[in-house]
């Protein structure tokens, strides 16, 4: 009888011990799936940041940033540079509704990204409705000045496609100026802690902009430099433009159309 | 469930199918299987061999475990887009064992995946020679090496992100379905059948690294004999010497064409001492150096023949860029030159692109 008993209490003992494990493995599987789905959040999270941050900065360089922390010095490239504007904006904006304004420059953006990349460039910046686009700047490139120039002949092509669908919509087209230099500047990370950009600085980039200011002047959508024309493959036909004054620089800047 | 690779644009293959009895026979004995891609590059019989030959199977790392070689192979292939390749080395990770979940974790972000230290210095080690934007240097030997991995062991990591380099391209640029191996990387069997699968790798492995180190000597002269120097020791110098040497015996492109192949390659990734090699075979085939910098300079030039005039940006192409992209560029190719040469093409431009980021890192010292 006692041994029964014995047995007895040793059974509910037993199946209680194991009852309450059960409850102890149900509640450590909860909390495992919770921690897990936490975790796929913030993986989720933190890839939406990356792919956020990759598009001001090449991914490669994200992926450095993170892993070895924001590199402080900058690198003397020789690079070339792509500045791209809209002609003809500031009125554009004015007779659109904003909601109308952002949709067209999206897609304006989305098209003109889409060429520069296609052609081994990364944009830098966009300020308003320019683009200040680069090549070589990211990894050695011997061919820049000629993807650079064709990036400009696909930016004028994607141009064409897109004013043609603005057009069947009813809204107004888009015009576009575009500069082309080659030249030595500083390729780094600049900022604050708050708002960082991989970029180029230097004369480089202010002749660029300049040169493209100049496309208004002489009636044409892209003008490359002397400097740039000097590595550019012969066969883009190009047609010499009048010398002209540029703003902080001393000479008269040659500049060539193309055609 | 989607990889991260499921938006990458891939086009069809513009290459046909060839069957190979004698080259199918030869890959089952080497590889135990015959990959569903191999048909289309029987035209070229080099490319049939190198694809086993500069493998693991028949050049085994040695200080390199298996998973870790397949984990390299993860993130490199994962690197260069390659849907082919990133869906045959997820299968392989699920035969070692891993689960979807692992592997998805691995594939957002192999950095925050919880690998220990020394494999994730080496994954990001094989990914930055593969990547080459920068070129590899000092600060990347310097971190591995402070992993601890050392000089030869570094050397085995760049051979086997060279093969993956080149099966990647070999792959995506030909535009060869994924479609079989991203099936096969989901199957529901493959847990069932790993540890057969495993077994059977392991045995090869060891096979073919009894079979290494019972080989001679690796000659020293022949074309890019630096590198191979600079790789004796590892179980890769041997078939890399052997691939270049078919490479450039092989009748369906001319010596020229291929030395222009690996100048371009070269010239792209900024590594002279591949450079100055390609430089030496093209003075050789009877070329002036001012006629080679022009050929160069802008990837034409009316001396070149037709399918050298094709070849140079094709070449120039796979440097870097987008598989779509790559694949549109080899369908023209094929449509103009047909399937063997545009087979040869590719396979060119794979090994150039490999054996000029195993150059840039020669010239580190």
């Amino acid at each position: 009888m006692s041994a029964s008993l014995g047995a007895g209490l040793g059974a509910a003992a037993l199946a209680g011990l194991a009852a309450a494990f059960a409850l102890l493995w149900l509640r450590a599987r909860r909390s495992d799936a919770r921690a897990r789905a936490r975790l796929t959040a913030a993986t989720a999270e933190l890839e939406r940041l990356e792919q956020a941050f990759a598009r001001f900065a090449p991914m490669e360089l994200v992926e450095r940033v993170i892993a070895r922390g924001v590199p402080t010095s900058g690198e003397r490239k020789d690079v070339t540079v792509l500045f791209a504007d809209l002609v003809g904006f500031t009125p554009l904006s004015q007779s659109v509704e904003p909601a109308t304004l952002v949709r067209i420059l999206n897609g304006y953006f989305e098209r003109m990204s889409r060429a520069i990349s296609a052609h081994q460039g990364h944009i830098s910046t966009l300020i308003g409705d320019g683009i200040l686009a680069l090549f070589g700047a990211l990894e050695a490139n011997p061919w820049q000045t000629n993807d650079a120039v064709q990036a400009a002949l696909a930016m004028r092509s994607e141009l064409a496609a897109y004013n043609a669908e603005l057009a069947a919509g009813g809204l107004p087209k888009l015009a576009l100026g575009i500069g082309v230099h080659r030249g030595w500047g500083i390729a780094g990370l600049v900022g604050s802690d708050e708002l960082m950009q991989f970029t180029v600085v230097g004369n480089v980039v202010s002749v660029a902009a300049r040169v493209q200011g100049l496309t208004r002047e002489h009636g044409v959508d892209v003008l490359v430099t002397v400097a740039a024309k000097q590595s550019l493959d012969p066969r883009f036909a190009l047609r010499a433009m009048p010398p002209a004054e540029l703003k902080g620089i001393a000479e008269p800047v040659a500049t060539f159309a193309l055609l | 469930m989607a990889t991260v690779l499921a938006d990458v644009e891939w086009e069809s293959c513009p290459l046909g199918t060839h069957r190979d009895r004698e080259l199918e026979a030869y890959v089952r004995r080497e590889m135990g299987t015959v990959p569903p891609s191999l048909g289309h590059f029987t035209p070229v019989p080099w490319v049939v061999h190198s694809m086993t030959a500069l493998g693991p199977f028949n050049a085994p790392p040695r200080q390199c475990e298996d998973v870790l070689l397949d984990l390299i192979g993860l993130v490199v292939s994962q690197d260069n887009s390659c849907r082919y390749c990133f869906g045959m080395t997820r299968m392989l990770l699920r035969v070692h064992g891993f689960s979807d979940a692992r592997i998805r974790e691995l594939e957002h972000d192999f950095l925050e995946a919880g690998i220990d230290p020394r494999s994730k210095a080496a994954m990001d080690f094989a990914r930055r020679l593969s990547r080459a934007a920068p070129r590899i240097g000092v600060t990347d030997l310097a971190e591995v090496r402070a992993a601890g991995w050392s000089a030869d062991a570094v050397r085995e990591l760049a051979c086997i992100s060279a093969y993956s380099i080149y099966m990647n391209r070999l792959m995506t640029v030909s535009a060869v379905p994924y479609e079989p191996m991203e099936r096969l990387a989901t199957a529901w069997f493959v847990p069932w059948v790993a540890p057969i699968v495993r077994f059977r790798m392991r045995r090869r492995l060891k096979q073919a690294a009894e079979r290494a180190r019972a080989s001679g000597e690796v000659r020293a002269d022949g074309p890019w004999s630096f590198l191979i120097r600079a790789l004796a020791g590892t179980a890769f110098a041997r078939p890399l010497r052997e691939t270049l040497d078919a490479a450039f015996a092989s009748p369906v492109l001319s010596r020229r064409a291929k030395a222009l192949v690996f100048a371009v390659v070269a010239r792209g990734l900024d590594c002279a001492a591949s450079a100055r090699e390609a430089q030496g075979i093209l003075l050789e085939s009877g070329l002036a150096a001012e006629q080679v910098h022009a050929m160069l300079t802008h990837l034409d030039s009316p001396e070149l023949e037709p399918v050298e005039a094709a070849l140079l940006p094709f070449a120039r192409g796979t440097i870097r860029g987008r598989p779509a992209q790559l694949q549109q560029r080899t369908r023209a190719f094929a449509q103009t030159f047909g399937d063997q040469r545009t087979v040869e093409a590719i396979a060119l431009a794979a090994l150039a692109n490999a054996v000029c980021r195993l150059g840039a890192l020669t010239e580190l010292g």
